[in-house]
């Protein structure tokens, strides 16, 4: 069983091309948890923005009137991925992880895949 | 008088909700700082547990929402709660995962926290020494706790800027829903009948009472909610601004929240 601090690790090291993660509470913001970043890339500030970018999706699906859950969302940037995964809590507390990764470095559909596989360590 | 700039005593006020925590945090010590509105408890000036009348305690996130039966609660109580070692019991005995059980303690810490840091004119003690029961789970840094209230703060005043849905009464308006609202506010919504507050709803489902400050303030913003003694608050009817006409005009929300926001001015 993985802490929050080990699973943050765990992305860090085992997801290529990744440069920082975060664990957010998406109705307050907050970040639980945070790893790499620095001083050019505030995770904290990014995490709060994101829960916005998390809403505004919920809030068209339910508008469209899909009734399904989002698994993860994928934002491309020129030279960056940020990727957000939605946790299932079993407190029902939404969560999601966020991932920053070096486009140039990374491989999607591995990040994809690890990241999922994070989840299950620290949920389940 | 407020002088113009910010003077150090603005400084202050924005930067440490608590100056004695941060001399606490300093000194590196250990015990309970008791405010009005709750109780942070340091090891080390690190703070490792907050708890809150405000807002429901870890037992109650755990059990409500189903990550932990009742009698786990209690035999961990039972059989770790003297030698204050509660969360370490609960999850070496497989009640609850460890990744679990941390992010619910840190989301009660910062919880409590906020409420306990709340403005306050009572003066705070300190008892040197004193430890809480639940034990070792992830220490915080004062810092960091500090940081996240005022962020909070701010949150919620972004969000709508009246706070009396926060601590009042709360009740549904008369407007309809004519947009759809996200399960969580609805169950929040449905709740809203003007007796409970927003800590009374958050006991009720389970949930961090922030969470619901926040859910509140959006349905307010919403104009879906109102803090019950609104009506009668003292200014209101003498600024003839008490009541709205009837009429089919789709704006009536949006010109009830122009008012709600002008009147909160």
């Amino acid at each position: 069983m993985a802490n929050t601090e080990a699973a943050l690790k765990e992305a860090m090291s085992s997801i290529e091309g990744t440069t920082g993660v975060a664990l957010v509470d998406y109705t307050s913001g907050m970040a639980l948890g945070t790893l790499g970043g620095g001083k050019d890339f505030n995770l904290e500030v990014a995490a709060a923005g994101n829960t916005d970018v998390v809403r505004a999706k919920l809030r068209t699906m339910e508008h469209l009137g899909i009734q399904d859950e989002i698994e993860d969302i994928l934002i491309t940037l020129g030279t960056q991925y940020h990727l957000i995964r939605l946790l299932k809590t079993r407190g029902g507390n939404g969560l999601f992880l966020y991932l920053v990764l070096d486009s140039a470095r990374a491989n999607l559909a591995m990040a994809r895949h690890q990241l999922k596989r994070i989840e299950a360590e620290l949920e389940v | 008088m407020r002088p113009l700039t910010a003077g150090p005593d603005e400084d202050a006020r924005h930067t440490t909700p608590s100056p004695m925590l941060q001399r606490l945090a300093a000194e590196r010590a250990t015990g309970a700082l008791l405010r009005d509105r709750g109780t942070l408890y340091l090891a080390d000036g690190q703070v490792v547990h907050a708890e809150s009348p405000a807002t429901p305690g870890i037992d109650i996130l755990l059990t409500t929402g189903g990550a932990l039966r009742h009698e786990g609660w209690w035999d961990a109580v039972a059989q770790a709660g003297a030698g204050q070692r509660v969360a370490r019991y609960l999850v070496d005995s497989g009640h609850v995962p460890g990744g679990a059980l941390e992010l619910c303690h840190l989301g009660a810490l910062y919880d409590a926290a906020f409420f306990a840091l709340a403005p306050t004119r009572t003066p705070a003690r300190f008892r040197y020494g004193v430890s809480h029961w639940i034990g070792p789970v992830r220490p915080v840094a004062v810092d960091a706790v500090q940081r996240e209230t005022l962020r909070r703060r701010e949150l919620l005043d972004r969000i709508w800027p009246d706070a009396l849905t926060d601590t009042a009464p709360v009740t549904r308006t008369a407007y309809p829903l004519d947009a759809p609202v996200p399960p969580r506010q609805l169950r929040v919504l449905e709740l809203a009948d003007g007796v409970r507050t927003a800590s009374d709803i958050a006991r009720e489902l389970g949930r961090s009472a922030f969470h619901l400050l926040v859910d509140l303030r959006r349905l307010a913003a919403a104009g879906l909610v109102e803090a019950v003694g609104r009506e009668a608050a003292p200014g209101a009817a003498a600024h003839g601004l008490a009541a709205l006409p009837e009429t089919a005009d789709p704006d009536v929300a949006l010109l009830r929240r122009l008012r709600d926001a002008l009147e909160a001015l």
